[in-house]
């Protein structure tokens, strides 16, 4: 139950602060990709340089608290980032950011949504079938 | 539209991932919670794959079939729990967990909408750009929706993480990875976008 209650007040919290930055506008976004607007990139870098050292601080104080693995890295790091960066580009919308659009009425992201879900799914099934890398995953287990 | 300021969000990204590690203990990111909920439905875990019992009762068990079998001076004694050593048995989070997070999300997004007073749920995106560039035919838009969401499901599981665990999380740890990952992401990221304002 604890646990239950966590989870859904971290998704509420990162699903609410992404909203407030602006992540979930398209328009935003395209702006951010095309540097007409810098606002979200510098608060991706500067979060970046926030975590650096509140990281390394965390292994150090705390070690084993939380299990950080190292991900692999192999010929699908650069052409899966590189296949994901079009699609955001085209949907205005990163795997947590279809769910705060339509959290937010943006409905069309259900259609985004099924897309992520089945493009998942899709690589599932060609990775089964003909590739056979270790990709790893960004959450344990 | 008001967003927040440049460091007031970096603030809120940076303060996202260190909630998780405290209050839920596991490194953070999105996608792996779809990669999980997608093989949940590809193959259905059974009740049989769940460990029945924990590390210090399975370690328990060990030592007593040992001793049956060849009697109790074999065994060591037992060596001290390490209060830093990360629990083995961790059982993965049960599907149920990824639609709570899932659904915290779109929660957070549905109440910044009302606070905003801005809550006006249509079957299109709140955008003015996408509009202008997809909004010639009612198949175009959806289509490129749709088309959009495949590549960014497949890329980030190809990749094994998105903006989260690999932008945020796996660059703040230097991982090659994440770093290769996320420049590409944001590199085709720029590429495409300037691509669409030929569209404009």
């Amino acid at each position: 139950m604890k646990a239950a209650l966590s989870t859904l007040a971290v998704g509420l919290l990162f699903g609410l602060g992404l909203s407030c930055i602006g992540f979930s506008s398209w328009d935003e976004v395209h702006r951010m990709f095309v540097f007409a607007d810098l606002r979200m990139l510098l608060a991706f870098m500067l979060a970046v340089v926030v975590l650096v050292p509140a990281t390394a601080a965390w292994k150090r104080w705390m070690p084993g608290r939380v299990k950080f693995r190292t991900r692999p890295t192999h010929k699908g790091t650069l052409l899966g980032g590189a296949l994901f960066g079009v699609g955001w580009a085209l949907s205005g919308a990163c795997p947590a950011i279809a769910l705060v659009q339509v959290g937010e009425g943006q409905l069309a992201a259900l259609l985004t949504l099924g897309g992520i879900f089945a493009g998942n799914w899709l690589y599932a099934a060609v990775q089964q079938r003909y590739l056979h890398w270790d990709t790893g995953s960004c959450i344990d287990e | 539209m008001h967003y927040l300021a440049f460091w007031q969000s970096a603030l809120v990204l940076a303060a996202v991932p260190l909630v998780q590690w405290l209050w839920l203990r596991r490194s953070f990111g999105v996608s792996g919670r779809y990669t999980a909920l997608v093989d949940e439905l590809r193959s259905p875990r059974s009740a049989e794959d769940e460990p029945e019992m924990n590390e210090a009762e399975l370690i328990a068990a060990m030592r007593a079939a040992t001793a049956e079998a060849f009697g109790e001076s074999v065994l060591e004694a037992p060596a001290a729990p390490d209060p830093a050593a990360p629990v083995v048995l961790r059982a993965a989070d049960p599907a149920y967990m990824h639609w709570l997070f899932f659904g915290g999300i779109a929660a957070g997004g549905l109440v910044s909408a009302l606070a905003r007073g801005n809550w006006t749920p249509t079957f299109g995106l709140h955008s003015e750009l996408f509009a202008r560039m997809f909004g010639a035919s009612p198949v175009l838009g959806p289509l490129v929706l749709v088309g959009g969401g495949v590549l960014v499901g497949f890329g980030t599981r190809m990749a094994g993480g998105c903006t989260s665990g690999h932008g945020l999380c796996g660059v703040s740890q230097f991982q090659r990875g994440s770093l290769l990952a996320t420049l590409a992401f944001f590199g085709t990221g720029v590429v495409t976008s300037f691509a669409l304002r030929g569209l404009l």
